[in-house]
């Protein structure tokens, strides 16, 4: 293949990854601003807070980090986003296969911008070349890390232009709120969610706000025994004459 | 939190943020996930997420850091996600039930 051949190819690869990454950050276009506005709100300073881009890059874990400095003790803290963030190990597990053909930069590089819209789309692309994945991997996801940083500064700048009593510190709440509905996809998820809500409400009292861990971990049991529970019950169905 | 508590929470989260994602990838390629660990792994999400609202809904002073307002806002949002699967719908509706309800009360 010749050069200008190579780089007309390259060039529609970067196109084809941009048209399909935009559609899918508009809907992450209100939590970068709602985190925006959180960091303005931050027990942490503000710098150290917005740096959570550079270093996280994980919206959830982000909002997380930044909200709970002002109640939380540093071990729950750094606990709770752990825990968060667990869901990227399943994002690891399978995307791994298309990481064993690639060279050692990208291994290294590439899972920093692992988040949940680049998963959505590399996921799927299973028909492209090893060199071609890569890039599409990359275009899309620096495109998600220069937009979302630059959409949570923008949060900041009009975060702290706006007066306390619209309650925007209760945003991050609401926003937790809505992630898990729309994560919600069979019965056991539901039963994982209304436990880590109910426990962490009787827990409320333990120290440090432990109640996160406590409610997270009883939430996570509970719906792994409902999925073992549903499993049965499907096998048993099938397995009637 | 002083700066040097934050900067070395928000450092100690990017670390594990970047394990927990490139850990498989580039430390145990192609070594799958036995089937109960991923079976778990898909309720941490909605488990740690919801537990997480609760605890900040009561803003670290326990349960009379609860305010009918914001419940009221959440269930709202709640509602309004499950019906339109529309994150920007539930927040726009959680935080107008949140002023109606702040500026009524």
């Amino acid at each position: 293949m010749d050069d200008a051949h190579r780089t007309a190819r390259s060039d529609a690869l970067v196109r084809d990854a941009l048209r399909a990454a935009v559609p899918l950050f508009i809907p992450a276009i209100p939590f970068a601003l709602v985190l925006g506005v959180a960091i303005t709100e931050s027990a942490m300073p503000t710098a150290v807070a917005w740096s959570t881009n550079l270093f996280v890059f994980a919206g959830a874990a982000q909002l997380a980090t930044v909200s709970l400095a002002a109640t939380a003790t540093w071990l729950t803290l750094v606990a709770t986003a752990a825990v968060i963030n667990l869901r990227h190990v399943m994002y690891s597990a399978a995307l791994s296969p298309r990481f064993t053909d690639q060279p050692r930069w990208f291994r290294w590089v590439g899972p920093f911008l692992l988040i949940d819209q680049l998963f959505a789309l590399t996921s799927v692309r299973v028909h492209l070349s090893s060199r071609d994945w890569r890039h599409f991997y990359l275009t899309a996801g620096l495109f998600y890390f220069v937009s979302w940083t630059l959409t949570v500064s923008l949060g900041l700048v009009v975060g702290s232009s706006i007066p306390t009593e619209w309650r925007l510190d209760v945003a991050p709440a609401i926003m937790f709120a809505g992630l898990v509905v729309l994560g919600l996809t069979n019965r056991p998820g539901v039963v994982a969610a209304v436990t880590g809500a109910g426990v962490c409400l009787l827990a409320l009292d333990v120290p440090n706000n432990g109640g996160i861990l406590v409610g997270a971990i009883s939430g996570v049991v509970a719906g792994y025994l409902a999925d073992v529970g549903q499993a049965h019950r499907a096998d048993r169905r099938t397995a009637a004459p | 939190m002083s700066a040097f508590a934050a900067i070395s929470a928000v450092l100690a989260v990017g670390m594990i943020t970047y394990v927990s994602r490139a850990g498989l990838i580039v430390f145990l390629a192609d070594r799958p996930l036995p089937a109960n660990i991923t079976r778990a792994l898909r309720y941490v999400g909605p488990a740690v997420l919801s537990a997480l609202t609760v605890n900040l809904v009561a803003g670290g002073e326990g349960i009379d850091g609860i305010e009918v307002e914001e419940v009221a806002a959440i269930g709202v949002s709640i509602v309004v996600a499950a019906a339109t699967r529309n994150l920007i719908a539930a927040l726009g509706a959680g935080m107008l039930t949140l002023w109606v309800l702040l500026a009524i009360l």
